[in-house]
């Protein structure tokens, strides 16, 4: 069970993706709702993993990503990302991002992929 | 997936988008502006992923085309003419009709966007980007990872496993080039030549994925065919004006503790007000500061009311919870939930979770006996795990209860003896619902060997801690053969509690109605010095008293005490005189002051006096 951070900017978004993470029995310890929140937010929870949305008002998600793991190089991050977007998550991988996920979710990959970052 | 209980924020947050979007195109009209089109790109984006995870095919479809289109525009190989806005602006207009359906229980299925789709591929055709595949050989490789097919970002996968192995070694060449996965012409198949020391079994753990559905070490890679491009037409439909209701506001919490906040406020003046009109009892006054208090009561309840959320928000785990433990248990369980919309502060649900978590694994785990020991007790073969939540006179119950074997009265009796709890002749003394009682003592547990699943040194005494310091109580029942039944019983709100106003040498002190057991006149005869600190004998019980002379200063008084409990142990406190019982609203001490040991808040009475609420559980 991880504690987990959930960084999106729609509150849909984010309830989908804490009740997959809940089923999943893992612990949403908080909810971002752009790349500045999550900076800080990471600072203060210490999540075991984030789960990022690429596309946000104000610092968008590979920024967040790059700002997080400067200052904690362990740190965990899956992109959030849908088709078309796979410019951007390679750039995040490149910046050390250890997963991903594809909109629209299916609980159970979201799952693995979160189990697969948490339990290398 | 189900999609009702997301639909209402979907529509309400898909509106939003829409709106962002046709604003910010008709700013685009005006003038290229770069923000503009950000912003235009983070709106379809947003509607397309939402779209796509309700499963509205039509409009993830259309919208997915519009990105398609402002990638297009973002990196400027597509001028914003007027001919695009107009298509755009028709997409929208298409979008927005979608929405309506949508939130008319339709799912934008019978809305069609193939024309419009079209449309914006005519719009930008010229502009494809598709790369050319790029396959290179190289004279030596070892593994050859196929990838599921139904994978989405193949390529991006191919990275990460890329990655996984750089971890292993170093890698000497892949099939096709990295530069190619990167670049997404690639199809599914790559292979890697690794020079490492960790093992071939390591390789495989390094690319072995869900999503991968070959590993052969020694083998070949291969390429895949390109997109394909489609024809047009035209048609735009026409703009139809529709007035519609705003039915949802989506507000910063913070903006809700403030506006709860000056509620707070506006219910202490009232109370200052009401007793500045008893002194001068003018009849007109009275009248107009009830009505006035009606409101103002009116108003309470309604931002209390906003800053509930449904229990489902954190019932909804909790299956998967069941099932896991009684799949790890060998059980068979059925788990069912009842009342999951009834509301909770937020406050209140946020410290509920762990607690509720550990008693539905207590349940499965020592409730729930395995189907041959069910079968063999007549029961049928699948236990029952039942969760129910519903709202009994201002207070919200929520009950856990399991068709097992119930607690064996004898083995918690035994095990209170052995834990030094109570002597062996006193246990006999003992009725059933107070031996049960025994499970929420510290350190407490049935359970012969600790299980991974519930016993992990945190017992029922956590829970029930969790539970009071919520301002709740729990209870148990349990019939040996029948079942256990957990009661949970929580105030809907932590901002308003229960307290007694008493005073301490003169000044004005609350102390929570739930930690009161009684109030008792005391008798000087009876205080007796124990070491530093003084006792009372009451009833035969003797009971520790805290004078709170640091808190109060010293008074000689000692005539009425107030016995306060938590956990089980009393302890007494010395009052000039009990002031009555109400219900006060309570303010946390703030952070200037830092943490004060024994105070849980402060509350401001009618006449602006600011009185401390007693933390009886950290005085204790």
């Amino acid at each position: 069970m991880g504690r987990i951070l959930i960084v999106d900017d729609t509150m849909f978004m984010r309830t989908l993706v804490k009740n997959i993470l809940f089923s999943g029995g893992h612990d949403v310890v908080g909810e971002a709702e752009d790349g500045v929140q999550a900076v800080e937010m990471y600072q203060k929870l210490k999540p075991d993993l984030v789960t990022m949305d690429v596309v946000m008002p104000r610092m968008n998600g590979i920024e967040a990503l790059k700002s997080i793991r400067a200052a904690d190089p362990k740190a965990r991050v899956i992109m959030c990302t849908a088709v078309g977007q796979e410019q951007m998550v390679k750039l995040a991988i490149k910046n050390g991002a250890k997963g991903y996920i594809v909109k629209p979710f299916q609980a159970p990959k979201v799952v693995e992929e979160v189990n697969n970052v948490l339990n290398p | 997936m189900d999609a009702t209980p997301y639909r209402t924020l979907f529509v309400a947050e898909s509106r939003e988008n829409h709106e962002n979007l046709v604003k910010n195109l008709l700013l685009l009209e005006e003038c290229s502006d770069d923000a503009a089109i950000d912003e235009i790109f983070r709106s379809a984006h947003t509607l397309k992923g939402m779209s796509a995870s309700m499963g509205f095919a039509e409009m993830e479809r259309l919208c997915h085309s519009m990105e398609d289109v402002f990638q297009l525009l973002r990196t400027g190989q597509l001028a914003p003419a007027p001919r695009l806005i107009d298509v755009l602006l028709a997409c929208t207009d298409r979008i927005e009709e979608m929405i309506d359906d949508i939130e008319s229980g339709g799912d934008s299925s019978g809305i069609s966007s193939v024309s419009l789709v079209r449309d914006l591929r005519e719009v930008a055709e010229g502009e494809a980007d598709d790369g050319d595949p790029a396959q290179e050989s190289c004279e030596e490789y070892v593994v050859t990872v196929t990838l599921d097919p139904a994978c989405s970002m193949q390529d991006v996968r191919a990275m990460l496993i890329l990655q996984n192995l750089e971890e292993l070694g170093e890698i000497r060449s892949v099939v096709p080039a990295v530069e190619a996965i990167e670049e997404g012409t690639f199809a599914g198949t790559f292979t890697v030549a690794l020079g490492t020391d960790a093992g071939r079994d390591a390789v495989r753990s390094a690319v072995s994925h869900s999503e991968v559905v070959g590993v052969a070490f020694r083998g070949d890679g291969e390429h895949g065919p390109a997109p394909e491009a489609g024809p047009s037409s035209d048609e735009i439909s026409p703009r139809t004006e529709k007035s519609r209701e705003v039915k949802n506001l989506r507000v910063d919490i913070h903006r809700l503790d403030q506006m709860m906040n000056l509620v707070e406020d506006l219910v202490i003046n009232g109370g200052r007000l009401k007793q500045v009109a008893k002194k001068y009892q003018i009849k007109e006054m009275d009248e107009a500061l009830a009505m006035v208090s009606r409101s103002v009561s009116d108003l309470q309840n309604l931002t209390m009311h906003i800053r509930m959320i449904p229990l489902n928000q954190i019932f909804n785990r909790f299956p998967r919870v069941v099932r896991d433990v009684a799949h790890h248990d060998g059980k068979e369980v059925n788990f069912t939930m009842e009342g999951g919309e009834t509301e909770l502060d937020r406050s209140v649900m946020d410290g509920l979770s762990d607690p509720l978590l550990h008693l539905i694994r207590n349940a499965v785990n020592h409730g729930i006996e395995t189907p041959d020991e069910r079968i063999a007790a007549g029961k049928p073969a699948k236990g029952n795990v039942v969760l129910t939540a519903w709202r009994e006179q201002g207070t919200v119950v929520i009950e856990l209860a399991d068709d097992g074997a119930g607690i064996d009265r004898e083995k918690v009796l035994g095990k209170a003896i052995e834990k030094d709890l109570i002597s062996p002749e006193y246990a006999e003394t003992l009725k059933d619902e107070e031996i049960v009682n025994f499970l929420f003592a510290p350190g407490f547990s049935t359970a012969a060997e600790v299980t991974d699943i519930s016993g992990r040194g945190v017992g029922l005494d956590v829970v029930k801690s969790t539970i009071e310091s919520l301002n709740g109580s729990i209870r148990v029942e349990t019939r040996p053969g029948d079942g256990t039944r957990f009661r949970l019983i929580l105030p809907p709100t932590m901002a308003i509690v229960e307290v007694m106003m008493v005073r301490i040498n003169r000044k004005r002190c609350a102390i929570p109605i739930s930690a009161v057991v009684e109030v008792a006149s005391a008798d000087p005869k009876n205080v007796h010095r124990i070491g530093d600190s003084e006792a009372i004998l009451l009833r035969d019980e003797v009971l520790q008293i805290y004078t709170l002379e640091e808190m109060f200063g010293r008074s000689d008084l000692l005539d009425i005490v107030v016995v306060v409990q938590y956990q089980g142990r009393k302890c007494c406190i010395p009052v000039d005189a009990v002031e009555g019982q109400q219900e006060v609203v309570v303010k946390p001490v703030g952070h200037v002051i830092g943490s004060c040991r024994g105070v849980g808040g402060v509350t401001i009475p009618g006449d602006g006096d600011v009185v401390p609420i007693l933390d009886v559980n950290t005085m204790i």
